[in-house]
């Protein structure tokens, strides 16, 4: 087990010098490395503190599990999994919300995205809303019988 | 000196499921996202850049082998983004660990999670962004995305090998490791698994219809609708980009160029025996779209032109500028009946913006490599 082991760490670090040996064939490695950077910088320092103190907000504000009758009840489940889920929505529609410039023709981008995007958020919306509806039903429900 | 030590010390997390079952559940679904975007990506990779041993025996079957593997390509790139951005959440304490650096050893390892993140970020990032065909960075989008992935892949292979114990010591609700976290994060996590899972559906959901068409209702946030574009079918480059314009009937000539070298007027290509197929424009930028197309078989063009039966052929474009002027094909696509030199798409003329007057249309071959306003057909040796 061990000797699979060292075998793939091995490896891993053989494929990835394939990987540096055919980033030093492109031009402009200042440039690739400095995104490369970036995109820690900017998830590190940026996106995943914003996550971590959303998550902090709400459980200050009160929406966590324990108040409403444990996890199962709680509405910190279905307030977590709708900003979730929002949060991936808004993220993949970022590029096609944001591109400037012109499109290279009309079959590019000609989509209404911000509508979509409302869209989308009602939707996420409304959905968390009948989950928690069904939840409250059901455990009223259970307690009455 | 005590204001000192508070300011170097590190954050403190409170916050639950920061641990290795909730990485470990997670991690298996992005390195299975990550696993099949590689291989996807490769098959793309090799069908534009074949090695010379392969060039001239890609498959040209099945039919709809580049729209399913670049289609996953793109959907799993896309799905892997929230699982990315779950699992970076789960372990980022980690990233405080005190102190940073404890051995030679403990320094690599940091030094290969860096480049793992970093390499997977950068991959995800510039992907998504490539199919808004929006390139903000100072470098060549392919050559650069396609060398980060063996990086990334390679990181993520060491870090398998590094975290094997406790990878095996959290994969199921029932081993060691999991027994020992607190029994009251069970439900919290399920829950927060399910909204991770719920969260790589909807953004599968609102884009896949791009390429895998009958959830084409569902597209919100997809580049391209499969049912826009001249000709109900999305373009890349324009007649217009492509400095073609219309071409006029009675100047267009088709070269066929081998041992028996011979031209075609636009009448007399039109005269030969048409055959209709129905084949996808596949695009590496994840759209795909089906259609029928009705033309001469490239196979019976080079027959006339005396080319033997192994040989590649050269198609090359009349456009005067933009890349993808002159694409290659094996044996297995020239010979393969499917492959026409379309005239005709879905009954009508081909729009100028579809290659007027004929375009290459293969199985199994990349959109990029469907070459449009095509002057000349050259039997390679």
């Amino acid at each position: 087990m061990k000797l699979t082991r060292v075998l793939a760490g091995v490896s891993g670090v053989v494929v990835m010098g394939v990987g540096v040996s055919l980033l030093l064939d492109v031009r402009e490695v200042p440039g690739v490395l400095l995104w490369l950077g970036g995109a820690v910088v900017l998830h590190d320092g940026l996106i995943a503190p914003l996550v971590l103190l959303v998550g902090l907000v709400l459980v200050r504000g009160g929406v966590r599990g324990g108040m409403c009758g444990g996890a199962h009840g709680g509405v910190r489940g279905p307030v977590r999994g709708a900003l979730t889920v929002a949060g991936a929505l808004t993220m993949v529609a970022l590029p096609v919300l944001l591109r400037p410039g012109p499109r290279a023709n009309s079959s590019v981008l000609r989509l209404d995205y911000w509508s979509n995007w409302l869209l989308a958020m009602v939707v996420v919306a409304a959905v968390t809303a009948l989950v928690m509806a069904g939840r409250w039903f059901w455990r009223g429900r259970r307690g009455a019988s | 000196m005590g204001r000192m030590k508070s300011r170097l010390s590190p954050p403190v997390f409170k916050g639950r499921l920061h641990d290795a079952r909730t990485a470990t559940s997670i991690g298996r679904w992005l390195g299975s996202a990550f696993a099949v975007c590689f291989l996807t990506g490769l098959v793309s990779h090799f069908m534009q850049h074949p090695p010379d041993w392969l060039a001239n025996h890609i498959p040209s079957r099945p039919s709809w082998g580049y729209r399913l593997t670049q289609g996953l390509h793109v959907a799993s790139g896309i799905a892997a983004i929230p699982l990315l951005l779950a699992k970076l959440w789960a372990v980022y304490p980690r990233l405080f660990s005190w102190p940073p650096l404890r051995s030679v050893k403990h320094a690599l390892e940091r030094l290969s999670i860096a480049v793992l993140v970093a390499g997977s970020v950068f991959e995800l990032a510039t992907g998504l962004l490539n199919t808004a065909q929006w390139y903000p960075w100072p470098f060549s989008f392919v050559p650069v995305h396609y060398a980060v992935a063996w990086l990334v892949v390679g990181a993520l292979v060491l870090h398998l090998a590094v975290k094997a114990p406790e990878i095996r010591a959290h994969w199921s609700r029932r081993s060691p490791g999991t027994l020992a976290l607190p029994v009251q994060d069970g439900p919290d996590r399920r829950s927060l698994l399910a909204a991770v899972g719920a969260a790589a559906g909807a953004v599968t959901l609102t884009t896949v219809g791009q390429s895998f068409t009958p959830l084409k209702d569902l597209i919100l946030f997809a580049p391209r609708h499969p049912d826009q574009g001249p000709q109900a079918l999305p373009v890349n480059r324009t007649a217009a980009a492509a400095g073609v314009g219309r071409i006029a009937d009675e100047e267009y000539r088709l070269v066929v160029d081998g041992p028996q070298r011979y031209t075609l007027t636009l009448d007399e290509l039109r005269a030969l025996p048409q055959h209709e197929v129905e084949l996808p424009i596949a695009c590496v930028e994840g759209w795909s779209k089906s259609a029928h197309w009705t033309g001469v078989r490239v196979v019976d063009l080079l027959e006339r032109a005396g080319a033997p039966p192994h040989a590649r052929v050269r198609v090359t474009s009349l456009q005067l500028r933009g890349g993808y002027r002159v694409s290659e094909m094996g044996q297995e696509h020239a010979r393969d009946p499917l492959t026409l030199l379309a005239l005709r798409l879905n009954g009508a003329e081909l729009a100028p913006d579809h290659g007027y007057p004929a375009r290459l249309i293969a199985p199994n071959r990349p959109g990029v490599l469907q070459t449009k306003w095509v002057g000349r057909l050259e039997v390679l040796a």
